[in-house]
């Protein structure tokens, strides 16, 4: 609890002494288990903020919401390594100017918290090279490799039960921070790409455009699993596809912010065998 | 006092089945709880506090055809989709999805009368359950809802203290024909018999306050909306796990030669549902949809229909990604006007 305090405190001296104009970070939520984002412009809130190992949103989602960056100079943001990679996606995508951007970073590891040293993006480079060796691995894999071993068939089956339970609330999709689209395809109707309806072939439409969306971009930090209000599992998608990258291009999503998107990049050394 | 055992609800369900009705009732599946059809008793789940889908769902299904239409050289036929005519029973309803129902009552007769809705209605018979439990997030008695709301159920089942089974109260005429088709397997208790206490759930903010701060003009530029809705994502979860949320989008699926017309949720939290073709857009930030959601609940309905179109059941805080919802917003309106 010292550490996350001092992380807590760091915050709270940014402000004082106006080093940044905004703090998002994590305060207490309606019940005891509930942390929530908490936007603080004064030293003087920022003695509500929390951290502890129930902190597991990636606020960057909010970098990217209704433009707030461009209302502040500089903004202090609570992030654990997904959402540091977070920044670095943005800022590749240009999305946010990385330099906006002061890092309060911290990993919740068995439950404990350890703050990271570092404050702008390029701090933690080392951090995430380190990520990348022990990414994806088969432990992390389990149960996507479950699915992966079964029939097309019985795997059909499996995704149709839970992707009928989608109830086109799109909270996926808000709760992401690669979502920042001002007009997702699904809003598009000249022409309709995508079926608007709930029903499970629209439903399929929509989650598998967003995870192809995704493949790639996702640093899988999972606030679109967490917002899901009907359980689906999208985190076994957001893995299977994140796994695929690495392995294929040895692409480790948010490595630099200035690492380009695996898709729409071309290396001599791709893998070619696709091309007949 | 009529009881009815629980021991006896399978063959209760097969007695209302042979008379055509399918029984539905609140099932957990793999974390997607939700009325549902069942075969046998023992797929309810009477332990949940509620489940996370609405009954709402039964008569406003997320996705309904309407019509289906072709187009050939000179003429089109259009095929309108059938009344919906399935008979159902719910049983186990909790009494705030109910009411829930009956506040929508409202607004599907109001402008028009919407066929669907009221052939699903007129062909179900609603047999709820009076809450004995409630959570940190029900709040149901400060919008003027209870654990035995009446509105829009046709049995109100009272649980008995023994656990064994409920006492049968008979609100409707619909419900009193449910119960005496079922007569043989329901108890005559000779003397009173004692029912579990109902849940108790605080009054977490005056509902008259409330609406007087929403009522005043001035308060509708309030900063409060900015502040209190910080967080929102912007995602649907409030409105389509509400059980009076009842917005909805007409879209046509198809080619230009056929196709289908249909009825899907929509939900004033997304920035397209006001989205202009012009590009403007009303409702520009996530704060004036809050709002909107807030006032449609308790002003403008009311003041249309004089309900307020919240039973308080407080999924849009249980389910909320972010830690929002209703009764934080009321709360602090309330503290305005202390």
């Amino acid at each position: 609890m010292m550490q996350s305090s001092e992380l807590t405190t760091k915050a709270k001296e940014y402000l004082r002494i106006a080093k940044v104009d905004l703090v998002i970070g994590y305060l207490e939520g309606t019940t005891k288990d509930r942390r929530r984002a908490g936007f603080i412009r004064s030293a003087e809130e920022a003695d509500n903020l929390v951290l502890d190992e129930r902190c597991e949103d990636n606020l960057a989602v909010y970098l990217v919401k209704e433009n707030l960056l461009a209302r502040y100079k500089k903004v202090a943001i609570f992030l654990n390594p997904a959402g540091i990679r977070t920044i670095n996606v943005l800022a590749s995508e240009e999305q946010i100017e990385a330099d906006k951007i002061v890092i309060l970073g911290f990993e919740i590891t068995g439950g404990d918290v350890r703050i990271l040293d570092g404050e702008s993006v390029d701090d933690f480079s080392e951090l995430i090279a380190q990520l990348k060796l022990k990414a994806f691995d088969s432990e992390q894999m389990a149960d996507v490799d479950e699915i992966d071993s079964l029939d097309v068939d019985k795997r059909f089956e499996y995704w149709r039960g839970e992707f009928s339970k989608c109830i086109k609330c799109y909270a996926c999709r808000q709760a992401c921070p690669m979502c920042y689209c001002n007009r997702c395809i699904v809003e598009c109707n000249q022409p309709q790409w995508i079926c608007r309806s709930a029903h499970t072939l629209g439903n399929f439409e929509w989650n598998i455009v967003r995870a192809f969306h995704l493949a790639g971009r996702c640093v899988g930090c999972g606030n679109c699993e967490r917002a899901c209000p009907v359980d689906i599992p999208l985190m076994k998608i957001n893995r299977k596809l994140g796994k695929e990258v690495l392995d294929r291009f040895d692409y480790f999503v948010g490595s630099s912010k200035d690492q380009q998107a695996v898709l729409t990049s071309f290396k001599q050394d791709d893998p070619q065998e696709f091309i007949l | 006092m009529k009881i009815l055992r629980k021991d006896k609800l399978d063959g209760v369900f097969e007695k209302i089945r042979a008379n055509g009705f399918d029984i539905f009732a609140p099932v957990e599946n793999e974390g997607n709880s939700r009325y549902a059809k069942i075969e046998r008793a023992d797929e309810i789940s009477f332990d949940m506090i509620l489940p996370k889908g609405t009954l709402k769902e039964i008569f406003f299904p997320r996705s309904e055809c309407l019509l289906r239409y072709k187009i050939a050289k000179r003429k089109v036929d259009v095929e309108e989709a059938d009344t919906p005519n399935d008979k159902r029973v719910i049983f186990g309803v909790r009494p705030c999805d109910a009411a829930g129902v009956g506040i929508d009552d409202a607004v599907f007769s109001w402008d028009y009368r919407d066929d669907s809705w009221f052939a699903r209605r007129n062909n179900t018979i609603v047999i709820s359950i009076a809450c004995v439990k409630s959570d940190d997030f029900c709040m149901c008695t400060s919008v003027g809802s209870s654990p035995d709301d009446k509105r829009a159920s046709d049995v109100m089942l009272y649980p008995l203290a023994d656990e064994s089974g409920w006492s049968i109260e008979e609100i409707t005429d619909k419900g009193r024909e449910i119960i005496s088709s079922v007569n043989d397997l329901i108890e005559e208790a000779a003397s009173e018999v004692a029912l579990a206490e109902l849940a108790s759930v605080p009054v977490r903010f005056e509902i008259d306050k409330v609406t007087s701060w929403l009522n005043n003009r001035e308060n509708f530029d309030s900063k409060f909306w900015d502040e209190i809705s910080q967080r929102c994502i912007g995602c649907g979860v409030c409105t389509y796990l509400c059980p009076t949320c009842h917005c909805f989008d007409i879209q046509d699926e198809g080619d230009v030669y056929s196709g289908v017309r249909r009825r899907n949720w929509d939900s004033c939290s997304f920035a397209l549902f006001t989205l202009h073709t012009s590009g403007h857009n009303p409702r520009a930030t996530q704060a004036s949809r809050w709002r909107q959601r807030i006032m449609h609940k308790f002003n403008y309905y009311p003041e249309k229909f004089n309900l307020i179109s919240c039973t308080g059941c407080g999924r849009c805080t249980r389910y909320c990604p972010v830690d929002m919802g209703i009764t934080e917003t009321l709360e602090r309106i309330n503290m305005f006007e202390q």
